[in-house]
């Protein structure tokens, strides 16, 4: 089950634990540069909006009412992260396990693969929260990825238009298992109340499409840990999955009436004013990242071929502040700004 | 006649409930004294004293509400005492009456456990 709060996506289970619950939202950030250097984490600067497709539907492409789920609004060249949270059940003094499969435009952001439904391990094809706290672009390389940034569809720069040579699809696709409650159970007992722990570990008024795509943005270290739970833990009979469209800002104005939130500020401008950048550190084992996304174009190389310059304000950026999160850092630590974005 | 008793019964629900919070309130701020709160709200105190005392007297919606924000309680509860409905909730069964009016009735025998559960799910598609 699914529900739309306060622009995040909930994800429950209620057949399977009564607190298995995991929050979905997308964050507004910085564009890195795409430069060739590697960056560590921009903050998050605000959640983007979220509206049911729904409640919108006349207005709306007639695929989009097909596929159901919410749309958000983005820039050209904007860029997202997404951000995971898992429910901490203090009485077994851990946070409820998810498997978490993400593409855009179908194309799988961990292993490049067009999409499927259900898990894969070989290569693995998900990641699992609460040890994956979040997720900004393409996994690249072991320890890299490249950021997503979002680009009209149909222009060519999404991973779905370089490998499949079609612009069918755009958006984000996301699948949300949970762990079976027995293997939840025996992996951590319930606690008695005095030993619990107590801190987190851790009318149609667009004339074009509307639709965003993905592309590859700046490169950015992070890592996309391995899965340590054995497949038989996974309820693979359970799952949500949900469409998300990404809509370009004029037409989400047109559609809902709503004000876009503003384009947040550079890398370059950021950095210039000594702001936080941020490092997360785990002991978990990284994925070793997809060949086929990291020989893709990203989306400066791709204008070069085509003579244009398709991201403005693209100057480097000096990150000197940096944030270094641990696995097991307070839940008071979070990789936000809070300033004007 | 059924309609006229009823009426002082939702009055006296109302102006008692009302006395018992502003009461309260006053306890720990003399703020919430019947003549400081008539005066902020822009009734006379006798009138809300009236009010309190279950007088079958009318006060707007638009003063329901300014009570219940100055007192820290929840509009549409102080309006459901008061025997009203907010003019929001209106417009929303207007829009679509047969509909809402049939799910109320439906709701009306539920436990409220079983209508917290009720919401509106994402809906997934074809993909």
């Amino acid at each position: 089950m699914i529900e739309l709060k306060d622009n995040a996506l909930y994800f429950s289970f209620p057949d399977v634990h009564s607190k298995a619950k995991l929050s979905i939202s997308f964050k507004k950030t910085l564009r890195i540069p795409d430069d060739g250097k590697d960056y560590p984490l921009p903050p998050g600067l605000g959640d983007f909006p979220l509206e049911h497709v729904d409640d919108y539907a006349p207005i709306l492409p007639e695929k989009w009412q097909e596929r159901g789920g919410v749309m958000l609004p983005m820039y050209q060249s904007e860029a997202m992260w997404i951000n995971f949270h898992s429910s901490h059940l203090y009485d077994h003094g851990a946070k409820y396990p998810f498997a978490v499969k993400i593409a855009a435009g179908k194309i799988n952001a961990v292993t490049g693969e067009s999409w499927s439904n259900g898990l894969s391990r070989n290569p693995q094809d998900y990641m699992v929260v609460p040890d994956q706290p979040w997720l900004d672009g393409y996994c690249v390389e072991k320890g890299t990825i490249r950021q997503f940034v979002a680009m009209p569809l149909g222009e060519g720069y999404s991973p779905e238009e370089q490998i499949n040579k079609s612009a069918e699809t755009g958006g984000l696709q996301i699948e949300v298992y949970p762990m079976k409650r027995k293997a939840f159970e025996k992996r951590w007992p319930v606690k008695p109340f005095t030993q619990a722990v107590f801190i987190s570990q851790g009318e149609i008024l667009y004339c074009s499409s509307p639709d965003m795509a993905l592309g590859l943005g700046g490169r950015m270290r992070q890592e996309i840990y391995e899965d340590e739970f054995e497949m038989s833990e996974w309820d693979l009979n359970t799952c949500s999955r949900c469409f998300v469209h990404l809509t370009d800002s004029k037409s989400w104005q047109a559609v809902t009436g709503k004000n876009p939130p503003s384009l947040p500020l550079t890398a370059r401008d950021y950095s210039d004013h000594g702001l936080p950048w941020f490092e997360y550190y785990s002991d978990s084992k990284p994925l070793p990242g997809a060949k086929i996304l990291g020989k893709l174009k990203s989306i400066t190389e791709m204008g070069k071929s085509k003579s244009i310059d398709p991201l403005p304000e693209n100057d480097s950026a000096d990150p000197d502040k940096i944030i270094t999160i641990h696995r097991k850092s307070t839940p008071d630590q979070v990789r936000e700004w809070r300033g004007r974005g | 006649m059924y309609q006229v008793v009823h009426n002082i019964g939702m009055d006296n629900i109302f102006g008692s409930y009302l006395r018992e919070k502003r009461e309260a309130l006053k306890k720990k701020n003399r703020k919430f004294s019947l003549r400081q709160v008539a005066i902020r709200i822009g009734i006379e105190p006798s009138y809300l004293s009236k009010i309190e005392r279950g007088w079958p007297a009318p006060l707007s919606e638009e003063k329901i509400k300014a009570l219940a924000e100055d007192l820290g309680e929840n509009p549409d509860l102080l309006l459901a005492l008061s025997g009203k409905v907010s003019s929001e909730i209106q417009a929303i069964i207007r829009k679509r009456p047969q509909l809402f009016t049939e799910l109320i009735r439906q709701l009306g025998e539920m436990p409220d456990h079983a209508i917290l559960r009720l919401v509106r799910e994402v809906r997934d598609g074809d993909w």
